[in-house]
């Protein structure tokens, strides 16, 4: 008996060779680059996802600017400029929170649609490395949420820097008026010129009140880094970030999402929920983080440390820092949670904590991934 | 802040006091501790590994790269003289069956190209119960071979395991000669399938979802989307979302998914499912030609009819088991018998005669209905022609008026039945 081999090409040619084919079709753990751009199609191409995605990053900031704009326009004189470095703090602030949110939802949707679609079975069929399929999610996504959070990001940026007023020329400092601009070694020299001044104003002088002088200059010197921080930070509140200090934290934001993103995909891979992986990404985001971010609780605080955002609040640039701080200490919801009411970890412990929670996402959504039947 | 001393009360308490306060120590406030950190992780991944552990005892898949229990390697494979041997229920018919049609002859002798699909002891259970239960099963190259059983009788199962979609526990098993899971990647570059219900993404137009298919095949996936989609009739349709078609285009979607791969395998499951006439029409020629040009479809039904239209070789499977397998007018000719319909004046009398003459060995008499007055007489397989006419000159010389006689085809309905324990259930 003979059998007779399938010669029918729809469209290939049969002289590419079994092996090859088979080959090319195999591939390794590597996504390729068509399987990430097909994914980020299937991803883009929902709708909904999308318009709530832009809605929770960009319309914060359109709607705010765009109304605070258009008062300035029409009436100057009751309302100042659109940009103000409080206002930029306040709505990097709340594109980080709602960054994350967003990017975790988009995560958990990009995680478990294909196993809700029907597709996942379809997929692991072509043969394709499942570690493959799972890492292409990474790229296809990440190149949805950068530019959603980069594109508002930059707005706000735009109309602090060019619809703000003028960086302030003095500080106030312990309700004494001081220069800008001034180092350490200046700001301590304008203080002891000036003893009486700082004293009647109950300036910065730890301990009894100093009775004259020479005890009024002793404190200064013995507390004059101090002093200078609180100058530091009360001066960088006033202004609108450097270009430098913007472009990190356009970064940290960035980070942010992208983390939101990865544990996104990881628990919605996990779990195969996307409803379940987004709340629960929702309340540690607004709920949970927060609340161990403010409230230190006794024997349990590396415990504490262990949350993504407590680590990324520490790792939150020094100008968006001081910003948040100078508008007193973060909400419960929306404000961030960047007045941190617990000790700083180390830098290592920090970086490890970031890591940690990226590489151990991917690694226990890429494991699901593998292991599940589909 | 009130804190407790962790090494005063580890060097005092005694037992699992002493222990807790070990371990709570790194925990207390003010600075940073590893083991703050380390504890924690240590707790959570000992407990998800003795999960893992114990679904993997549940499941008895030894390791996370195989797909079935390591077995001894597969015997090799049997010379064409010497087909391979039934074991317990599983009956493996030799070929005589010509070929039909055009196409490949079905024996289920080993061809000269090998198996498309062949099982050994296949075996995957869901707990307690068994839903493939240590199937053999061969199909032959360039064969339309059903797949067929009631529902429930683990033909989704088998195909899900034969395709990695879920994990064997027990057996061996090749496609297209490549064992699996051992070479399981390399096989599916040549295999086309439809498992269940074809779903795609919704919101994606059926085009695109195919993109993303042929994407993930890699390879000249991409420039046959257009052939396939013109092939099973979608390319006006191809720009509108799959949430916009029918079951009917959804189906075809799927088979044009299958042949992205230009597939010398086909395993298409209940195909027919949700469609109409026209429908089932329309997939029943698709099927047909894509085994006339020589690939391989393996086709898992419960509808008798359809894989009688459409397959040359079938294996009946029920409860987990293959019952048997083999050229389909082989089946029926093995496992039924020569069935006479024989339209008399006098049914009773008819009946009681031919009981009496004891004709044949294993002859069985029964009164037909009213509405088709006459006897129905089923003989052994192996009674001739001769028989019949012999049984109409006793019954014309008994004086009993012969109106017709009738040889009736057994259908593979009336053989399913006869030999799967449905019949019961159906009754």
């Amino acid at each position: 008996m003979t059998t007779t081999e399938p010669s029918l090409s729809a469209g290939g040619t049969e002289t590419s060779g079994y092996r090859r084919r088979a080959a090319q079709a195999i591939g390794g753990w590597l996504p390729t680059w068509d399987l990430i751009t097909t994914k980020n199609l299937e991803i883009r191409k929902r709708r909904g996802l999308i318009i709530t995605v832009v809605v929770l990053v960009v319309a914060p900031t359109v709607l705010i600017y765009g109304l605070r704009l258009l008062f300035h326009a029409v009436d100057p004189q009751s309302y100042g400029l659109a940009g103000s470095p409080g206002i930029f703090s306040q709505l990097t602030n709340l594109m980080a929170e709602f960054g994350f949110i967003a990017a975790a939802a988009l995560g958990a949707a990009a995680g478990t649609t294909d196993l809700s679609d029907g597709m996942f079975r379809h997929l692991v069929i072509t043969g394709r490395s499942r570690l493959a399929l799972y890492l292409a999610r990474i790229p296809a996504g990440l190149a949805i949420t950068i530019p959603i959070v980069a594109l508002a990001f930059l707005m706000n940026c735009l109309v602090t820097s060019y619809e703000s007023p003028p960086p302030p020329t003095s500080v106030s400092v312990y309700g004494l008026t001081v220069p800008g601009h001034l180092d350490q070694a200046e700001l301590q020299t304008w203080l002891l010129q000036r003893p009486q001044q700082v004293a009647s104003n109950g300036g910065p002088i730890i301990g009894p009140p100093p009775s004259n002088a020479a005890q009024i200059r002793s404190s200064i010197d013995k507390n004059i880094s101090s002093i200078y921080a609180d100058y530091s930070s009360d001066e960088i509140s006033g202004s609108s970030p450097a270009d430098n200090e913007m472009a990190k934290i356009g970064l940290w934001l960035e980070l942010e999402v992208g983390i939101g993103y990865l544990v996104g995909l990881g628990l919605g891979s996990l779990t195969g929920q996307r409803t379940t992986a987004t709340i629960m990404l929702i309340a540690l985001e607004i709920i949970v983080t927060p609340l161990l971010a403010r409230v230190q609780i006794p024997y349990f605080i590396d415990g504490q440390r262990l949350v993504v955002g407590i680590a990324m609040d520490q790792l939150r640039p020094a100008a968006l820092q001081a910003s948040a701080l100078a508008g007193g200490p973060g909400q419960l919801l929306f404000g961030g949670h960047g007045a941190l009411g617990i000790p700083a970890m180390p830098t290592w412990a920090m970086i490890s904590v970031i890591v940690g929670w990226v590489i151990g996402w991917s690694a226990i959504g890429a494991w699901r991934m593998l292991t599940r039947d589909a | 802040m009130n804190i407790i001393d962790a090494p005063a009360i580890a060097h005092i308490a005694p037992g699992p006091a002493r222990w807790a306060a070990v371990a709570v120590g790194p925990l207390r406030g003010g600075g940073f501790h590893l083991g703050g950190i380390l504890l924690p992780l240590l707790v959570i991944g000992g407990v998800a590994y003795g999960v893992t552990r114990l679904r993997r005892g549940r499941r008895a898949a030894p390791h996370d790269d195989q797909w079935i229990r390591p077995e001894p390697p597969p015997p090799p494979p049997s010379p064409p003289s010497s087909p391979p041997e039934p074991s317990g229920e599983t009956a493996v018919v030799p070929a005589v069956a010509p070929a039909l049609g055009t196409r490949t002859a079905t024996s289920l002798e080993r061809p000269a190209g090998g198996w498309a699909v062949e099982t050994r002891a296949l075996t995957k259970r869901f707990g307690a119960n068994v839903a493939v239960d240590g199937v053999e099963l061969r199909v032959p190259r360039g064969s339309a071979f059903g797949y067929l059983g009631p529902n429930g009788a683990g033909k989704t199962t088998l195909i899900r395991t034969l395709l990695g979609l879920t994990r064997a526990d027990g057996g061996t098993m090749s496609l297209l000669g490549l064992p699996v899971p051992a070479e399981r990647k390399r096989a599916l570059a040549s295999v086309g399938a439809i498992v269940d219900e074809p779903r795609f993404h919704p919101h994606l137009t059926g085009r695109d979802n195919l993109r993303l298919l042929a994407a993930a095949r890699g390879g000249d996936a991409g420039s046959r989307i257009d052939p396939s989609l013109e092939r099973v009739g979608l390319t006006q349709r191809a720009g509108d979302k799959v949430a916009s078609y029918s079951m009917g285009m959804r189906q075809r979607l799927g088979v044009a998914s299958c042949l992205l791969g230009d597939p010398k395998l086909l395993i298409l499951d209940e195909p027919m499912n949700g469609l109409d006439p026209a429908g089932m029409h329309a997939m029943r020629a698709m099927i047909t030609s894509l085994a006339t040009e020589g690939r391989t479809v393996m086709l898992s039904s419960h509808l008798l009819d359809e894989v009688q239209r459409t397959c040359d070789a079938v294996a009946i499977v029920d409860h987990g088991r293959i019952i048997r397998q083999g050229p389909i007018d082989e089946l029926i000719r093995g496992a039924g018998a020569m069935v006479v319909h024989v339209d008399c004046s006098e049914p009773a009398r008819a009946a009681q005669l031919i009981e009496q003459a004891g004709i044949a060995q294993g002859t069985e008499v029964s009164e037909a209905g009213l509405a088709n007055a006459g006897l129905t007489i089923t003989l052994p397989a192996a009674a001739s022609r001769e028989l019949v006419a012999d049984i109409n000159r006793r019954l014309v010389g008994a004086g009993i008026s012969v109106y017709g006689l009738q040889e009736i085809q057994t259908s593979l309905e009336d053989w399913f039945l006869s030999v799967t324990s449905r019949l019961g259930e159906a009754s």
